[in-house]
């Protein structure tokens, strides 16, 4: 189904509810540079699936010459959602945000690509992002896992003809206890700079509670009494990069009241980070605006504080998260305290900017293009000869460590704040 | 001849003028051609008056070979019919020269020695140098390919020509390429001509790229003990940040012939630039070579003017294989030469993989060519080189194809240029590849 | 001209479905390159991933009577990689492997959409580079490079594309696949790859290129002079030369591209300068360094503002980061531009950027100029906004002024960009009938059925019987007259 009637005050074939931004469009000149950066163009060497061909289809849209079709669909579902687009481009595009207001008026008339695995996707989004539903499945997972049926299955191959059902087991990464909760306040240690709200994310507080733990015991080793708020549900992230909009909006709405007496709003998981930061972009009104001013990643709270570190030599190496690369422009504050810690040699990782894969659930709804490109990842990873690799996003150290894995690469996948707790001296 | 050559004479001497048309035999005999004799010489002072000449002989039917200083005329196979040479020798003006531009637009029969005393006054040079080429026209270096020691830093014709006005084998005066040195403007037709032998059309006038000359140049002989030794050098020498302008490197019978000091392999080199850089490289040089075996001595610029013996003997031959293989390429002329009796010496090209082997009087043709040409050139040929008869008798000339093989379907595509532009075969019939 | 069955068929078996783009939405993102002033949806793309592919492609469409067209990345800017005739568009980019790097030959062999960035990368660590350095070389293809020439601000000392390809290996427009030159640096024969170069996909289909890998320079210097006028930067550069100091590149960049530049990427470039020289000197350093002090006299003499020299390698590509992505960053500066690529005479550099100037005021609209001055190669961009009424008819006017003004000074119509669409109509001020006329003939020994890349490159003349129009396509059975 085509739609190309425009509504009203709208832009060509879209519509007036959120629009892609037509200066936005306007403002490729055709290019070309986000060509080589961008994961899909590496793979399939197509125009349609690089940012370039996909700011055509959407101006092309804009300006009426075509209508929103399932083969634009589909191309749009291919991208990553990975914003190496944007680091690229020397005017400006704001790629991300047209990515995800033309998703978002793909998702409201309805049309979608008949490759669109739209049960995984309804799945995804009203598990993931809920921790009372989320927390269940895991632990019927677990069980799985330690009743030696995952064991079973993976050796017999069980899964092999249900593709989607067998990339999803493949990332399933070893499911822990989940162990104490946080306290609500960690106080701070040493003299105090302030009080930080710590977002627990949903991925995050299920797969690695011990980042949220680490992230907390730096926190307060930096001086900042860390705040755990019980209330705080989902950040909305995988509704913004699905296109869904107005349900971002309403967990938006919800999360923000949760941080309303900290100084500092701290993430640990790239996408989440990303997605707050760009509250005042998508919500009206002062609110958003003065919360996402007050968001900052991990790394960048630490880069400002003299945290005591033990000597740890390894060679390490660090993936960048494309939410925190090219979401956050979030580079070199991660590497800088890797390279805090004494002993600790940081190898380079070639195209540590292409995205891994992961990109939120897109190794759930497109296991192929996320397979090969996590393949290239742990190719590279190979080559730096390092043993530890680093990631500040749990999506990637899932998809990371799978594909490691499977190439038979023994390496260790952890966030940068796992070495840097290790490496933490406590009086 | 269709027509009776008095009638073609009167012609021509209509175009050219009666003092500028030869048919007496004693002027007509240094324009022969591998023994062969045109009927006709003329001599025209245009490009216009080119034009002309060649639209005769194209509606007589006639076969007319161009010809520059006629150094090299003998490089082709024997011409399948030469009736009419046509003498480039009076249209040798600078026509434009902008010493700022860098870029120079002179007639194709002006000389190597004459343009550079016309830039040397503003410190800038045309960077062809053939060895003992001075006297050659700068049409006929293009029309050959030939290329010397400079080429080491700034190629041959291929690179330095711009753009060309030639006549055509119908004498279509043409013009192709461009007056500034970056242009992509269709075609590089003069890529095409560059190197053809005139059989796709006469040069009348060339655009040259000019460089400028150095602050100050000096010249290394750098001497080996072996060519394994040499190798080892060249490699480093490439493989390093020098930049020497001019290259070249002979075995010991052609350093002795060139007056240098004999080891068994030398290299001259020249360094051009700032006095500083050239010393500064010039000590660098000295290192390199003292660090695989070999001695060098600074030499005066004279030295270069020694090369040209090297190459004047009655049997030339041009080896082409991969840069890195040039030194084998040596040693195989070596042997070959052995088995085939004769004395030679090599000039070659380093960095580029081509060498010169100049075989002295006194040789036996049959068996030259079966012991050292025919197995040299398939071995080459079996690389991706080739092997070509530069100048020799005419008895050789008979024994084997001067240019050796073209892959059969390089050459088609040729033959179809050939065909296309000169289909009644005017310009230099059977002298060229394949019998072109 | 849409796309028969049996043609989509024939197609799908030589690339299989993977490799064959049919969808009109797929088609419309290959409707233009950079250039996407002309636009043209092909019938079809194929992206092979072998010659024998492409030469089973080739076969196929000159049997029936169907147009190729070549493409790259789809960064050219002359309209030459989009399909007016319709067609089938055969994409090179998933053939993008460096086949071989041979050092002590020097050279490399790859395929054509290998991105020219890429190759110098890969090369580097051995200390050797790709020489041609166009600015679009962080995404324009190698056989991009080769079918257009390209320039780029090192060409001043080190050539343009052609002078560093060795060899070919093409598929004609009759088909043949072929291996023009090769590891040796010259040949017997006819300079098929020298005519190959440049020849925009008219003659063949580049499936494979040999290139000459150059050694990296002992030391580099990057240096920044600034001045208050282009009269008083473009003397500069004469003097320059006049001296007989030839830089590794030498750009010149005005202050609206400055302006542009420090808004995009920020570059360090001084604010109020009226326009900078880019100087990059490189070689052995202790001839940089005997080099850089008569330069730098020279822009004093010339009444340069400031001298800036790079201390860093960051702060070197940071300036070079500015001049590569000034195309680029024009975005932000004006919603519409023409990009003009015309070459002067190096000496008559001060007199055309007045003339430039004039043009740009004339017709009331903004000039912008960042060019390689030091090859006389210009690239005025005409800045305006096609929703104003009038504006784009004021900008093409000028354009034509610009290139005529080019040519009255001994120039040439374009100097690294090529003719493609863009300049085709332009030739004839550049060739008379009889060269065009040799052009086309050339053009139709390599490509007999004319199915290359047609109306392209050289102009179709209503007059002339023969000469240069392409041979008329037979009409399909079934036509109706």
């Amino acid at each position: 189904m085509s739609v190309t009637q425009p509504v009203g005050g709208g832009l060509g074939a879209f519509d007036a509810h959120d629009p892609p931004s037509m200066d936005g469009l306007r403002a490729c000149v055709h290019c070309g540079i986000c060509l080589p950066q961008c994961p899909t163009y590496r793979v399939l060497g197509e125009e349609m699936d690089s940012p370039r061909g996909r700011i055509y289809l959407m101006r092309a849209a804009a300006e009426d010459r075509i209508g929103l079709t399932p083969t634009m669909a589909r191309h749009l579902d291919l991208c990553l959602g990975c914003r190496a687009c944007e680091t690229a481009c020397p005017s400006g595009v704001p790629f991300g945000q047209l990515l995800e207001a033309t998703r978002g008026q793909f998702e409201r008339r309805g049309v979608t690509a008949p490759t669109r695995d739209s049960a995984t996707l309804r799945f995804i989004l009203e598990v993931f992002p809920h921790p009372a539903r989320l927390g269940p499945m895991l632990h019927a997972l677990r069980m799985y896992q330690w009743t030696g049926m995952q064991a079973m299955v993976r050796g017999l191959g069980l899964l092999a003809p249900f593709a989607k059902l067998r990339a999803m087991e493949a990332l399933l990464p070893p499911v822990p206890l989940p162990g104490a909760p946080l306290p609500e306040l960690i106080p701070a240690r040493g003299p105090r700079r302030g009080r930080a709200g710590l977002l627990l994310g949903c991925a995050q507080r299920f797969f690695y509670p011990d980042v949220n733990r680490d992230t907390a015991r730096l926190l307060a080793a930096a001086g900042y009494d860390v705040v755990a708020p019980r209330a705080q549900e989902c950040c909305g992230a995988l509704h913004l990069h699905a296109g869904r909009v107005d349900e971002f909006r309403a967990m938006a709405r919800r999360l923000m009241p949760a941080f309303a007496d900290v100084d500092v709003i701290v993430v640990n998981a790239a996408g989440c980070g990303s997605a707050l930061k760009e509250y005042g972009h998508w919500l009206p009104g002062d609110a958003a605006r003065l919360f996402a001013e007050r968001v900052r990643d991990v790394s960048e709270v630490l880069t400002g504080s003299d945290l005591p570190l033990r000597a740890m030599p390894q060679t390490v190496s660090y993936h960048d998260a494309c939410h925190l690369a090219h979401g956050q422009k979030i580079r070199a504050e991660p590497r800088e305290l890797l390279r805090r810690i004494p002993g600790l040699t940081l190898v380079d990782l070639p195209d540590s900017e292409l995205c891994c894969g992961s990109a939120g659930v897109y190794n759930l709804l497109e296991p192929e293009m996320a397979g090969e490109l996590g393949r290239r990842k742990a190719a590279r990873i190979r080559e730096t000869g390092a043993r530890v690799i680093t990631a500040g996003n749990p999506g990637c150290l899932m998809q990371i460590h799978q594909h490691c894995r499977e190439a038979g690469l023994d390496v260790e996948v952890v966030h940068p704040v796992t070495l840097l707790a290790r490496a933490l001296e406590e009086r | 001849m269709a027509v009776s050559a008095g009638a073609v004479h009167e012609a021509l001497a209509d175009i050219a003028g009666r003092e500028h048309c030869l048919r007496e035999a004693p002027a007509l005999a240094r324009y022969a051609i591998d023994g062969m004799m045109p009927s006709l010489v003329v001599r025209p002072a245009t490009a216009d008056e080119v034009s002309r000449v060649v639209a005769l002989c194209a509606a007589e039917r006639l076969a007319l070979a161009p010809r520059g200083a006629g150094t090299s005329i003998g490089l082709g196979n024997p011409p399948r019919r030469l009736d009419v040479v046509l003498d480039l020798g009076r249209m040798h003006a600078v026509r434009e020269y902008v010493p700022e531009d860098m870029v120079a637009t002179v007639e194709a029969g002006a000389t190597l020695d004459a343009l550079a005393a016309h830039f040397a006054p503003h410190r800038q040079a045309l960077t062809l140098d053939p060895p003992g080429g001075g006297t050659r026209s700068v049409g006929g270096v293009l029309a050959t390919h030939a290329s010397g020691p400079l080429r080491f830093r700034y190629g041959t014709g291929r690179d330095l020509l711009l753009g060309a006005r030639f006549v055509q084998a119908d004498g279509t005066l043409t013009w192709g390429g461009a007056k500034v040195v970056k242009s992509v403007t269709g075609y590089d037709v003069p890529k095409l001509l560059v190197g053809s032998l005139g059989t796709l059309g006469v040069l009348v006038e060339v655009t040259l790229r000019l460089h400028p000359m150095p602050p100050a140049s000096r010249n290394w002989r750098l001497g080996f003990p072996s060519r394994e030794a040499a190798a080892v050098f060249l490699a480093g020498l490439l493989d390093s940040p020098l930049q020497p302008d001019r290259a070249a490197l002979l075995d010991a019978a052609g350093l002795a012939r060139a007056g240098l000091a004999v080891d068994a392999i030398g290299l001259l080199l020249s360094i051009g630039s700032a006095p500083e850089a050239v010393e500064h490289q010039g000590r660098a040089l000295a290192r390199l070579a003292a660090g695989h075996g070999g001695r060098s001595e600074e030499v005066p610029d004279a030295a270069w003017a020694g090369l040209g013996p090297t190459v004047d003997g009655p049997l030339l031959l041009r080896v082409t294989g991969e840069p890195r293989r040039l030194l084998d390429w040596v040693g195989e002329a070596h042997a070959a030469a052995a088995r085939a009796g004769v004395e030679v010496m090599v000039l070659a090209q380093p960095g580029h993989g081509v060498l010169q082997l100049s075989v002295g009087e006194g040789f036996d043709a049959a068996r030259v060519v079966t012991h050292l040409v025919r197995p040299l050139r398939s071995a080459l040929e079996a690389e991706g080189g080739s092997l070509v008869v530069e100048r020799a008798p005419a008895e050789l000339k008979a024994r084997c194809d001067v240019w050796g093989a073209i892959q059969p379907d390089i050459l088609a595509i040729m033959e179809r240029i050939k065909t296309e532009f000169d289909p009644a075969g005017v310009l230099n019939p059977g002298r060229f590849v394949g019998g072109l | 001209m849409p796309l028969t069955p049996q043609l989509r068929r024939a197609l799908e078996d030589i690339v299989g479905p993977a490799g064959l783009v049919v969808s009109a939405e797929g088609r419309l993102t290959y409707e233009c390159d950079m250039h996407t002033f002309y636009k043209g949806t092909p019938d079809a793309v194929v992206l092979p991933e072998s010659a024998a592919q492409v030469a089973a492609i080739v076969r196929l469409c000159r049997r029936e009577h169907v147009p190729i067209v070549p493409r790259g990345s789809g960064t050219g800017l002359i309209g030459g990689a989009m399909a007016p005739e319709g067609g089938v568009m055969v994409s090179m980019t998933r053939m993008n492997r460096v086949v071989e790097l041979d050092f002590p030959n020097r050279c490399a062999t790859v395929q054509p959409g290998l991105i020219n960035l890429w190759l110098s990368q890969a090369t580097r660590d051995r200390g050797y580079f790709f020489a041609p350095d166009p600015s679009s070389q962080m995404v324009s293809s190698i056989g991009g490079n080769a079918s257009t020439n390209a320039g780029g601000p090192h060409c001043l000392k080190y050539g343009i594309t052609v002078n560093h390809v060795l060899g070919l290996e093409v598929v004609t427009g009759a088909g043949e696949l072929v291996q023009l030159g090769g590891k040796t640096h010259e040949r017997p024969g006819y300079d098929l790859t020298g005519v190959m170069v440049g020849a925009e996909g008219t003659l063949g289909l580049i499936t494979g290129v040999i290139v000459r890998l150059t050694h990296l320079p002992e030391g580099v210097k990057t240096i920044l002079a600034s001045f208050s006028s282009i009269e008083d930067a473009s003397e500069a550069v004469s003097a320059i030369i006049r001296a007989g100091i030839i830089p590794a590149a030498l750009e010149m960049l005005d202050e609206v591209v400055i302006r542009a530049i420090e808004e995009g990427v920020g570059a360090g470039y001084p604010k109020g300068a009226g326009a900078v020289l880019l100087i990059e000197l490189d070689g052995p350093i202790a001839e940089i360094e005997a080099q850089s002090g008569p330069i730098e006299t020279i822009c004093r003499d010339h009444l340069a503002l400031e001298i800036r020299v790079a201390q860093s390698e960051a702060e070197r590509a940071l300036l070079w980061k500015g001049r590569k992505e000034a195309a680029g960053v024009f975005g932000r500066l004006t919603p519409n531009w023409l990009l003009q690529d015309a070459v002067v005479p190096r000496s008559k550099l001060p007199q055309i950027m007045k003339e430039v100037a004039a043009i740009g005021a004339r017709h009331r609209l903004v000039i912008a100029n960042v060019f390689h001055a030091g090859d006389g190669n210009l690239h005025p961009l005409i800045c305006y906004d096609d929703r104003a009424p009038g504006e784009l008819e004021r900008a093409k006017q000028a354009n034509e002024e610009l290139l005529a003004a080019c040519l009255a000074l001994g120039g040439s119509v374009t100097g690294e960009h090529g003719v493609g669409l863009d300049k085709r109509a332009s030739l004839p001020m550049q060739f008379a009938d009889a060269d065009l006329s040799f052009m086309a003939r050339l053009r139709r020994v390599f490509d007999p059925d004319s199915i290359m890349n047609p109306g392209k490159l050289l102009p179709s003349h209503p007059a002339c019987g023969e000469g240069f129009r392409p041979a008329a396509r037979p009409l399909p059975a079934g036509t109706w007259i």
